[in-house]
C-alpha cells in the first residue's frame, strides 16, 4: 500500500487487565503462581479447561481478564451508582456491602477529568491537519511502548475506565451505616457488569482484603464455557436483581424492611425478549416487518390484571387496540410500573372490575418483577397516596373503544391526547418506540424546520475529535424531527456485549458510553452490534507521519479503531454539537426523561 | 441536559422589545446630547463601531468550539438584535443623509451591504428550512454532485438501452435536445429558490407527449426517465436551497471584514481631523 506506515495490529490480550489501571504502582502481572492458586479454589477448581476453546483457554482468561487487587480496611471497592465493568471474587478477607445510600462525595466518586478552557483552546488550535491521527506510543504494541514496558511502573499510561479505589469511607459513617458482610469466596458486582447497569450498592473492604477483579468480558466467557458458573451467576443475578428492584421502587419505599422481604418472597422475576436483541432487530429492520409481531407480549389488553409489574431493566411498549391494529401510546422504562391504575380501581370496586387497558410488550429484552394482585392489595396499595394512583384511560371504563384522539392516555411526562407544550405528539411516541430510540439517554434530535443544514454541529464535533466528526447529520425522519446517526448512549448499550477487550465501556460517573482507543483492537464487533449504526470504524495515522495510514504488516490492512460520539466527555459545557447549533435546532434528548424537552419538541 | 426553552414567539417579543427600548434610549441620549450642544457624531460613531466589532466576534466564537463562551444560539440571538439596533444607530449616525465622497460612499455601501445581507440571511434561515423538510428526502449537500452524476449515468444508460431495444432514436433525440444539459449541471436555481415547480412539470409533460411515438418498451424506459428527471429536480432543489442557506454567508462575512477595515480607518481619520470638535 503506497504511503502507508506499518504497525502491528492490536489483539485482545495485548493489554492484560492487570496492566489496565490508572495507578502504575497498582499494575502487577498475573503470574503462573497466581493462576495456579486460582485454579485450586472455587469456582475455578470445578471448571474443566477442556470446555474452553483453544483461542480462549481458561488459564488465558485468568491471566488476561482478571487482576488481583488489595484493599485496606475501609477502602471503597465499588460505589453505588457507578457503572460497573467488572465483578469481584473475595480471595481473602471480608467486604462489607453498605445497604444505605451514602453521600457520593463521601465515597469519592471518580469524576472524569475535564480539560481546562485553555487546554481545550490549545487542542483546537494545535490539532493535526489530517483526520484520525493518534499518538501510537500509547498503544501497547507500539515500538516506543515496548521500550517503555520494560520499565513499566516508571511511566504513567492513563487508561480511563478504571475506578480509583484509594479513597476511604469515613470510619464513623462506615460503622453507623446498615451493612452486610461478605466472606471469602463470595462474588459481587456481576449484576452491574453483566447487565450494563449501575452498581446497586457501595462495597468497602472490611479489614485487609484481597479480591480478584474479573473484567466483564472474561466473566462473560467463563459463564459461556462453564455450565455450573452460568447457572450459579444466573440464579444470583435473578435473586439480587429482584431484591434490588423492590428496594429501589418508589411504591415500596414506605414499607418496612420486613414487608419488602415478604413481597420479595412472593414476587416473581420474569425476563422477556432476548438479551442480545440487536441481531434480530437489525434483521427485522431489513425485512421491514411489523415489530409488534416479534415483540413478546408481557400482558394483554382485556385480560384480568393479575399483578403489578415493575420494569427492572429494558423497555416495554404500551399499546392499545385501534381498529384492526394497535397504536403505541407510550413506553415504560426502568422503575416504572404497569397495571397500577387497574389494580387500584378493582380493589375499590370489586363488583365492577376492569380489565387491563393496554398491552405491554418487550422492546428488545425486559426484566420484570411481578407482584401478585393479592399481595399488592394487602401490602402495597394501603401505603400509596390517592394522588399517586393514575386514573384509568377513558376507554377502559366504556364498552366501545373511543376515538384515539380523545383518549390517548398519559405518556411519559404528560398526557398525549393532543399536542401542547406539556404533551408529546402520539405519532412521535410511536416513531420513537418503533425505532427503539427510547433506548437513548442522549439521542441527537434535530428539528429540521429550524436546521439550516449549515453543519456547524458537524464542524464543532470534528474540531474536538481529531478532525473527524463522530456522527453523521443524517438519519430517520418523523415529521420535522430527525434522529441523527449519533451514539445515543443507550440505557442498554448492546454495543458493549461483544467487545473482547472492554474498550467500549461506560464511564463510572454518568454512564456515558465511551471507547478506550488504547485497548480497542478494531475488531468492529461494537459497530456491527449497534442497532442504530452509530459506531464507525476508521483507519488511523501516526502523529509522527500523519500523511500515511498505519498498516498491519502481516495482514497488509490498515489499522482500524472504533469511533463514536463521546458526548465531549473530556470537555466542559456538554456536547459541542448542541452548543454549536446557531438555531437551537439540535438537542441531545434523554428518552427516559422527556418532560424537560417537551417545550422544545412542541415549540 | 435539557435547558430552559422559551417559546419562539415569546423570545421574539422579548428580543424585539429590548431592541426597541435600546433604540429609543440611544435616540433620547443623542437628542439630549444634541440639545446640550454636545457631540453626537463621535458618540454614535464609537457606539456603532463597538457594535460592529461585537457582531464580528460571532464568527470567532463559531471557530472556538470548546471554551465556555455561551451557546452559539445565544450568540446568534444577540447578533440579530444588536445588528437590528446597529441599523438604527447607523441611521442616526449618518444623520439620514446620503454619503458624500468616495470613502464615505464605500463605507456606507459596506455597512448597508452587510446589514442587508444579514437581514436576507435572517429571512432565509427562518423560511427555507421548512421547505426543505417538506421534501420527501433529506440529502447531504456534499453528496449532491456524486448523486447527480449517478442520476446522469443512469439516464444515459437508459437512452442507450432504448436505442438497442427499439432500434429508433426518438428518446435519444429528445434526450440530446432537451435533457442532456439538464442532467449535466444544476439547473433552474431561481425556480427552486422561489419554490416553483414549473420547469420539472414542463419537462415531464414534454416527455409524456412523446408517448404517441414510442413502442411499449420505450414507454417503460420513458417512465423510468421521468423518475430520473424528478430525482434530478430534487437534487437541484436541495443544491439551490441548501446552497443559498450556506452561500449567503460568503457575501455577509467578506462585507463585514471590509466594513470593519473601512470603519476603523474612518475612526482614525475622523480623530486625525477633529480640530473643530471640542
Amino acid at each position: 500500500m503506497p504511503g502507508a506506515q506499518t504497525f502491528e495490529k492490536p489483539e485482545r490480550w495485548d493489554l492484560p487487565f492487570s496492566q489496565d489501571l490508572p495507578n502504575p504502582d497498582e499494575r502487577r502481572d498475573m503470574t503462573e503462581h497466581d493462576i495456579g492458586r486460582l485454579m485450586s479454589i472455587e469456582p475455578f477448581c470445578h471448571m474443566d479447561p477442556a470446555n474452553f476453546p483453544d483461542r480462549l483457554p481458561l488459564r488465558g482468561i485468568l491471566a488476561n481478564d482478571t487482576r488481583i487487587r488489595r484493599y485496606n480496611n475501609g477502602d471503597v471497592i465499588v460505589r453505588q451508582g457507578d457503572y460497573g465493568n467488572s465483578a469481584f471474587l473475595i480471595l481473602n478477607g471480608k467486604a462489607r456491602v453498605i445497604l444505605e445510600t451514602l453521600d457520593p462525595k463521601l465515597v469519592g466518586r471518580q469524576v472524569t477529568k475535564k480539560r481546562t478552557a485553555w487546554e481545550s483552546l490549545v487542542s483546537v488550535i494545535t490539532r493535526p491537519r489530517m483526520p484520525e491521527v493518534r499518538d501510537t506510543s500509547k498503544y501497547p504494541q507500539g515500538h516506543r511502548e515496548r521500550e517503555q514496558t520494560q520499565q513499566r511502573g516508571a511511566n504513567e499510561v492513563a487508561f480511563v475506565q478504571d475506578v480509583s479505589n484509594v479513597l476511604r469511607v469515613d470510619s464513623d459513617l462506615f460503622n453507623k451505616a446498615r451493612s452486610e458482610v461478605m466472606q471469602t469466596g463470595q462474588v459481587f458486582g456481576e449484576l452491574a457488569a453483566l447487565g450494563r447497569i449501575q452498581r446497586s450498592a457501595t462495597v468497602v473492604a472490611d479489614g485487609e482484603a484481597v479480591l480478584l477483579e474479573i473484567r466483564w468480558q472474561g466473566l462473560r466467557d467463563l459463564r459461556k464455557f462453564d455450565e455450573t458458573l452460568r447457572k450459579h451467576i444466573d440464579d444470583r443475578f435473578r435473586k439480587r436483581g429482584l431484591a434490588a428492584t423492590l428496594r429501589a421502587a418508589p411504591l415500596l419505599n414506605k414499607l418496612t424492611e420486613g414487608a419488602v422481604a415478604k413481597v420479595a418472597q412472593a414476587a416473581i422475576f420474569e425476563t422477556y425478549g432476548s438479551y442480545d436483541w440487536y441481531g434480530s432487530y437489525q434483521q427485522l429492520r431489513k425485512r421491514d416487518e411489523d415489530p409488534l409481531k416479534n415483540e413478546p407480549v408481557i400482558a394483554s389488553e382485556g385480560h384480568y390484571p393479575n399483578g403489578l409489574l415493575i420494569i427492572r431493566a429494558g423497555f416495554a411498549r404500551l399499546s392499545h387496540r385501534r381498529g384492526n391494529g394497535e397504536q403505541t401510546y407510550s413506553y415504560l422504562g426502568k422503575g416504572q410500573v404497569y397495571g397500577l391504575a387497574e389494580l387500584a380501581y378493582n380493589a375499590k370496586n370489586p363488583h365492577k372490575m376492569v380489565p387491563l387497558s393496554s398491552t405491554l410488550r418487550a422492546v428488545g429484552y425486559v426484566d420484570v418483577v411481578h407482584i401478585p394482585t393479592k399481595l399488592f392489595e394487602q401490602m402495597i396499595l394501603p401505603h400509596i397516596p390517592a394522588d399517586e394512583i393514575p386514573p384509568l384511560p377513558a376507554w377502559s371504563t366504556t364498552s366501545d373503544t373511543p376515538p384515539v384522539a380523545d383518549n390517548v392516555p398519559p405518556a411519559r411526562g404528560g398526557s398525549a391526547a393532543t399536542t401542547s407544550s406539556k404533551q408529546l405528539n402520539p405519532g412521535l411516541t410511536e416513531f420513537l418506540v418503533e425505532n427503539r430510540f427510547i433506548n437513548g439517554t442522549a439521542t441527537m434530535v434535530i428539528d429540521l424546520d429550524r436546521c439550516t443544514r449549515c453543519d456547524d454541529c458537524v464542524r464543532a464535533c470534528a474540531t474536538g475529535h481529531t478532525n473527524n466528526p463522530r456522527f453523521i447529520r443524517h438519519g430517520v425522519v418523523f415529521d420535522h424531527f430527525m434522529v441523527a446517526n449519533a451514539c445515543m448512549h443507550c440505557a442498554d448499550p448492546v454495543c458493549m456485549i461483544g467487545c473482547p477487550t472492554g474498550a467500549i465501556h461506560r464511564t463510572a460517573e454518568g454512564g456515558v458510553v465511551v471507547i478506550n482507543d488504547v485497548t480497542c483492537i478494531g475488531c468492529g464487533t461494537c459497530a456491527a452490534s449497534c442497532p442504530y449504526d452509530n459506531i464507525r470504524m476508521v483507519d488511523i495515522r501516526d502523529e509522527d507521519n500523519p500523511d500515511a495510514l498505519l498498516v498491519d504488516p502481516r495482514a497488509g490492512k490498515p489499522i482500524a479503531k472504533a469511533t463514536k460520539c463521546d458526548l465531549c466527555n473530556e470537555h466542559h459545557g456538554g456536547p459541542a454539537c448542541q452548543r454549536a447549533c446557531p438555531h437551537d435546532a439540535l438537542k441531545r434528548v434523554d428518552m427516559r426523561e422527556l418532560e424537560p424537552h417537551l417545550p422544545w419538541l412542541n415549540r | 441536559m435539557a435547558e430552559p426553552v422559551i417559546a419562539i414567539t415569546k423570545r421574539r417579543a422579548l428580543g424585539g422589545s429590548l431592541a426597541l427600548v435600546a433604540i429609543v434610549a440611544i435616540g433620547v441620549l443623542m437628542l439630549s446630547r444634541g440639545l446640550a450642544l454636545r457631540d453626537t457624531a463621535f458618540f454614535s460613531g464609537w457606539l456603532l463601531l463597538l457594535m460592529c466589532l461585537f457582531l464580528a466576534l460571532y464568527n470567532l466564537r463559531k471557530k472556538l468550539t470548546y471554551p465556555p463562551l455561551m451557546r452559539s444560539a445565544t450568540w446568534l440571538q444577540l447578533h440579530v438584535y444588536v445588528g437590528l439596533v446597529s441599523i438604527a444607530v447607523f441611521v442616526m449616525h449618518s444623520g439620514f443623509k446620503w454619503p458624500t465622497g468616495a470613502f464615505e460612499t464605500l463605507l456606507w455601501l459596506f455597512y448597508t451591504g452587510t446589514a442587508a445581507s444579514g437581514l436576507l440571511g435572517l429571512y432565509i434561515t427562518r423560511t427555507f428550512p421548512p421547505f426543505l423538510t417538506r421534501r420527501d428526502e433529506e440529502i447531504i449537500f456534499e453528496r449532491i454532485p456524486r448523486l447527480r452524476r449517478e442520476v446522469r449515468e443512469q439516464a444515459e444508460a437508459l437512452i442507450v438501452e432504448s436505442v438497442k431495444q427499439a432500434d429508433t432514436t426518438t428518446l435519444s433525440d429528445f434526450y440530446a435536445k432537451s435533457l442532456a444539459t439538464y442532467f449535466a449541471t444544476p439547473r433552474n436555481y431561481w425556480h427552486h429558490v422561489f419554490e416553483s415547480r414549473v420547469p420539472v412539470k414542463r419537462m415531464c409533460a414534454d416527455l409524456k407527449r412523446l408517448d404517441r411515438y414510442l413502442c411499449d418498451k420505450e414507454k417503460a424506459i420513458a417512465a423510468q426517465l421521468d423518475e430520473l428527471i424528478r430525482a434530478k429536480d430534487n437534487l437541484d432543489y436541495h443544491w439551490a436551497v441548501q446552497g443559498t442557506l450556506k452561500g449567503w454567508l460568503f457575501i455577509h462575512i467578506p462585507l463585514t471584514y471590509g466594513l470593519l477595515l473601512f470603519a476603523v480607518v474612518h475612526a482614525v481619520l475622523v480623530h486625525a481631523f477633529d480640530g473643530s470638535v471640542s
